[in-house]
């Protein structure tokens, strides 16, 4: 039997997508059964970013209606056997699933797969519903902004009304430096609010951008920082105790220069 | 406040007031009396009280049954209250003010939560609230009495929000979006969100202010 994790953030932008490419991949390289999919209607991404757009044929809309059977609707990754992408549609809306329908499809997927991983949209209304329903665990990604930090407390929120609790948090897209500087709230502030159990801290990285754009999950990079913390936040979902990973930067050139110089 | 059927006795800062019901037979007050002064003489013992019956009035022989009655258990009926005394508008409207704060802002209808409120959380109550966990920003509390956070204060609250100056709001971190008591409202100066121990915020001479519960006196905090 196995498990459907919702990934959530209530705002956009903060890298649910990118978590949930990374994540699916990361536990499919460790030789699980994964299946990813999408429950943004309308705006579906996570094709994109695994590089399987041009394989649809059916979607999520497709199976919960009834148009096709599962198997018809899951795409083969095309680096790992044992990873799958159940697309969302892309010309209906949220409405076109409800969260009976998701219930049945995640009971389904989770006979058939080690993990379903569940790219929930933006919000807090139907799509957001639909995506927790068949959910066994959460994870909720968070940048270090005030604005993507007060979201967060709000989904945390309403994932326990769900009876989702202990939910996770990865906080994405961390600046060492100007948390160093002070100019970027740093660990401890966010989870001085959440109280959440912390899944793991992704670094900003210009190669997620590269990644996203090839198709190709950071997980995969052995050079990139982000694909480095990625590939910890897996093993961690699969239950190993892992050390976070030390963002410290290394002085620059210019900061031993002004230090010299008496600057600082 | 205890209440029998034709009988309550509620305690103030002037002793204790003994409420008898004007409509009912004196008999059937008195004997309430007996009953539960004999239940609780062990804790009323030695106090003065005064009585209030409505614009009722006992002829002799009631009153003096009724002083000996209270004499028994130790207790001295040191006066009647008028109703005004009791219902306010007297003529000295700052102590009617206190007994009013006694009532309301001491005692009452208490919530207690035991869990962190987070943004999009909305608690409104009757009374007082008792929070054992953080309330964060986004989300709020709106209470007739006190409200009390055990944790951080970071999102709404609204204290004596019927219209009450008395009530207060304190809290272990009080750093929130918003303060209300009653119909005034401040926020947290910006910025400053270092802790500084536990504080109360307070209605004095109309300002809404705040001060450090560390090394205060306890005594009159509720006023």
């Amino acid at each position: 039997m196995g498990e459907v994790i919702v990934v959530t953030s209530g705002k956009g932008g903060v890298g649910k997508t990118t978590t949930s490419a990374n994540l699916g991949t990361g536990l499919a390289v460790a030789g699980h059964k994964v299946v990813l999919v999408d429950t943004d209607i309308g705006l579906r991404n996570l094709d994109v970013v695994m590089g399987l757009e041009n394989r649809i044929v059916y979607d999520i809309v497709d199976v919960t209606s009834g148009n096709c059977r599962l198997r018809q609707a899951l795409i083969k990754d095309k680096r790992f056997e044992n990873l799958f992408l159940l697309p969302a549609a892309q010309t209906k809306d949220k409405n076109a699933v409800t969260p009976e329908q998701m219930r049945e499809l995640a009971a389904e997927l989770k006979q058939e797969f080690d993990y379903a991983i569940i790219d929930c949209p933006a919000g807090i209304e139907q799509g957001f519903k639909n995506a927790i329903a068949g959910a066994d665990r959460a994870v909720v990604v968070t940048t270090p902004e005030m604005s993507a930090v007060r979201d967060a407390d709000r989904i945390i929120g309403l994932l326990e009304a769900a009876e989702l609790s202990n939910p996770k948090l990865i906080i994405n897209r961390i600046r060492p430096q100007m948390v160093k500087r002070g100019d970027m709230m740093d660990m401890a502030d966010i989870l001085d609010i959440l109280a959440i159990e912390l899944l793991g801290v992704v670094p900003e990285d210009e190669s997620i951008i590269i990644s996203t754009n090839k198709g190709e999950p950071a997980v995969m990079d052995h050079n990139a920082k982000a694909g480095e913390a990625y590939r910890r936040i897996t093993r961690r979902i699969r239950g190993e105790q892992v050390a976070l990973m030390n963002l410290d930067v290394p002085e620059g050139l210019m900061d031993k220069l002004r230090k010299l110089v008496g600057l600082r | 406040m205890t209440r029998t059927e034709h009988l309550s006795i509620k305690g103030t800062r002037d002793g204790l007031v003994l409420y008898l019901d004007p409509n009912v037979e004196f008999q059937i007050v008195l004997d309430e009396l007996k009953h539960y002064l004999g239940e609780s003489s062990q804790f009323l013992q030695g106090a003065t009280v005064r009585c209030y019956a409505g614009e009722r009035g006992y002829n002799a022989e009631e009153l003096q049954a009724l002083t000996s009655t209270l004499a028994s258990y130790n207790l001295e009926l040191s006066g009647w209250l008028k109703a005004a005394e009791v219902y306010g508008k007297t003529t000295r409207p700052s102590d009617v003010e206190r007994e009013k704060g006694d009532e309301s802002m001491a005692e009452g209808n208490c919530l207690f939560i035991d869990r962190t409120l987070r943004s999009g959380n909305s608690v409104q109550y009757e009374g007082h609230v008792v929070v054992l966990g953080d309330v964060n920003p986004g989300a709020e509390i709106i209470s007739t009495g006190n409200i009390v956070v055990l944790g951080a204060l970071r999102g709404v609250a609204h204290a004596g929000a019927s219209g009450n100056r008395l009530a207060t709001v304190s809290a272990y971190h009080l750093i929130p979006t918003q303060l209300r008591i009653a119909d005034l409202l401040t926020r947290a100066p910006d910025g400053e969100d270092t802790w500084r121990g536990p504080e109360i915020a307070r209605v004095k001479e109309g300002q809404l202010i705040v001060e450090g519960l560390a090394g205060m006196t306890w005594k009159g905090s509720l006023r």
